[in-house]
């Protein structure tokens, strides 16, 4: 049988199961947080928050990427979590690797839904995001939401944000394909978020920190004349991290005793 | 000889520094009901992750059907269903959802799905979710999951752990059925005698990761022991003059000791030691034999 068929196989039995699970919410729900807020926040207070001075579109996407980049790590680590540990709490792994399917479909299928997870949950963020702005044309006209707004920016700025956030995203994939343990992989994360936000005060080296490179790749978001696709230091870090550290679980995962 | 299924030569697996197999040798026969026997922790387990490529064993080599097993691992396992120690279910699914997860990896007609339910008898409760179930039905399930692709080899672990008296019936029943109607060579596990006893066709017996014995059932019974009853007067002072003459006491009461003899000499040997040792003997009592004191007496598990 050949690989395009095992692989097929696999990700089509890899989707199905979650069927009904808190993760397919958890897909849904967490991207509309942060927007869900902010629609209150200018649909309640709009004038007050955004000047007749200030540009409507920008401040929106101020207020959504800043809240964004410190909670959407602790989303990557529970999605890390949720997609292992789908098998280690129905101890499937055995049923799964005793199919006739090679390791490496398997393990495949399971690294692509885990990132298209975080794309697809980084993309509606975007589109919910979007959705506030142009919804305050009808609910609080007059803020600044009626001019020309290019949502190209904002899904290229989603997909830089992806991009940069794969490295820690492997990381955590990596501890939480290993681990049977819940708080193990969500402690790591969480020390590697905060250790970046101590070390990034002034450390010269900060910007080699995997857990920092999300937000370093929205740092200039302030300035004037941001261009998304200006520096991607940190989106070339991150790709060589998520690169080393999916083909090192791969690999373990190829030669690993499954119990 | 007909054909052989499973074959296995001189495997070798350490956890650590721990050699939990010991050059096992396996044969198992085209048609045959296979029973795996051995104590808990004996290395039945792992003998059978390693027929499923779970493990690679350090040293040896497994063949399916003739061939290599980690050279031709998808053709292979695919001919293969297995059920593996405690059920493996999704619990959030249904039974009917949980058989489409592995429909969907082993790519079968969704018609498979109602099929094995009724080989099973799982119709009515297919579409509880897996969490309600009990533990005969989540066996049940874990076996339907093994049939779907229609295998030609079925490797049960334990299948009758944890089932009641009535779901252990039904499910050696089933196991012989599959055997018999539906022509698949079953390689069963148990740590219970008398379940092996009444399904199998071919034993082996492991023990501490070395097989013991392989071969036909009757063989087993031909050539090995009786159980051998005494009473006596001072049963812990015969206990001991027993077990230093290498033989292993299976039971004792306060009155009678009984254990595993291979020939009628052991009985003259034991009472005359015993005799020597100032120990009355009221009365020498040989029993039937059975699959309890060979197994005992190959394993010298109990007691010691």
């Amino acid at each position: 049988m050949n690989i395009a068929i095992q692989l097929k196989r696999s990700l089509s039995a890899e989707v199905y199961k979650y069927k009904k699970t808190l993760t397919l919410w958890l897909l849904i729900l967490a991207p509309a947080f942060v927007p869900v807020i902010n629609f209150i926040i200018l649909w309640q207070k709009g004038p007050q928050v955004i000047k007749p001075d200030m540009d409507a579109w920008a401040t929106l996407i101020n207020f959504s990427v800043d809240p964004a980049n410190f909670l959407f790590p602790f989303f990557v680590m529970m999605v890390a979590l949720l997609v292992n540990n789908i098998e280690y709490s129905s101890n499937t792994w055995k049923l799964i690797y005793a199919q006739p399917l090679s390791r490496f479909a398997l393990y495949f299928a399971k690294m692509k839904v885990f990132i298209s997870m975080i794309f697809i949950s980084l993309m509606l963020f975007g589109t919910f995001t979007i959705l506030v702005g142009l919804s305050m044309r009808y609910v609080q006209p007059g803020l600044g939401f009626e001019e020309a707004f290019s949502f190209g920016f904002e899904y290229s700025l989603m997909i830089k944000i992806f991009l940069a956030t794969l490295g820690m995203a492997s990381i955590q994939f990596f501890i939480s394909q290993q681990s049977k343990n819940l708080i193990l992989p969500l402690g790591i994360g969480i020390a590697g978020l905060i250790s970046f936000m101590i070390v990034v005060q002034g450390w010269e080296y900060a910007p080699y920190h995997p857990y920092g490179y999300s937000i370093l790749a929205t740092g200039g978001i302030r300035q004037e004349g941001f261009q998304i696709w200006a520096d991607l230091a940190s989106v070339y870090k991150s790709l060589i991290v998520a690169v080393v550290m999916f083909t090192l679980a791969g690999v373990i995962q190829l030669k690993k005793r499954i119990i | 000889m007909s054909k052989l299924i499973i074959q296995t030569t001189e495997l070798d697996f350490y956890f650590k520094n721990f050699k939990a197999l010991d050059k096992v040798n396996l044969n198992v026969p085209e048609g045959s009901i296979y029973g795996f026997l051995g104590p808990n922790g004996a290395g039945k387990t792992t003998t059978i992750r390693i027929l499923l490529d779970l493990f690679h064993a350090e040293a040896g080599q497994v063949k399916l059907f003739g061939q290599d097993l980690s050279q031709n691992k998808v053709a292979l396992l695919s001919k293969v269903g297995a059920l593996i120690e405690n059920p493996s279910i999704y619990k959030h699914l249904t039974g009917r959802q949980n058989l489409e997860v592995v429909r969907r990896m082993i790519g079968v007609p969704k018609s498979r799905i109602n099929e094995v339910l009724k080989i099973v008898r799982l119709m009515d409760n297919a579409d509880k979710k897996a969490k309600n179930y009990s533990l005969g039905m989540c066996q049940r399930l874990g076996l339907a999951s093994a049939l779907l692709g229609d295998p030609d080899l079925l490797i049960l672990d334990e299948p009758t752990n944890g089932l009641d008296p009535s779901g252990i019936i039904e499910m050696r029943e089933l196991i012989i059925s599959l055997n018999k109607d539906h022509g698949k060579t079953i390689f069963l596990s148990s740590h219970i005698l008398t379940e092996i006893e009444k399904m199998a066709t071919d034993v082996a017996i492991i023990d501490q990761g070395k097989i013991m014995y392989e071969g036909k059932l009757d063989g087993l019974h031909s050539n090995t022991s009786k159980f051998l009853e005494i009473e006596l007067s001072n049963v812990e002072k015969a206990i001991e003059i027993i077990k230093s003459l290498n033989y292993t006491v299976s039971e004792h009461s306060s009155k009678s000791i009984t254990l595993p003899i291979l020939e009628k000499a052991d009985t003259a040997k034991i009472n005359k030691a015993l005799v020597d040792n100032n120990i009355d003997v009221y009365q020498l009592k040989s029993s039937e034999e059975t699959l309890e004191a060979i197994f005992l007496n190959l394993t010298k598990k109990l007691d010691q």
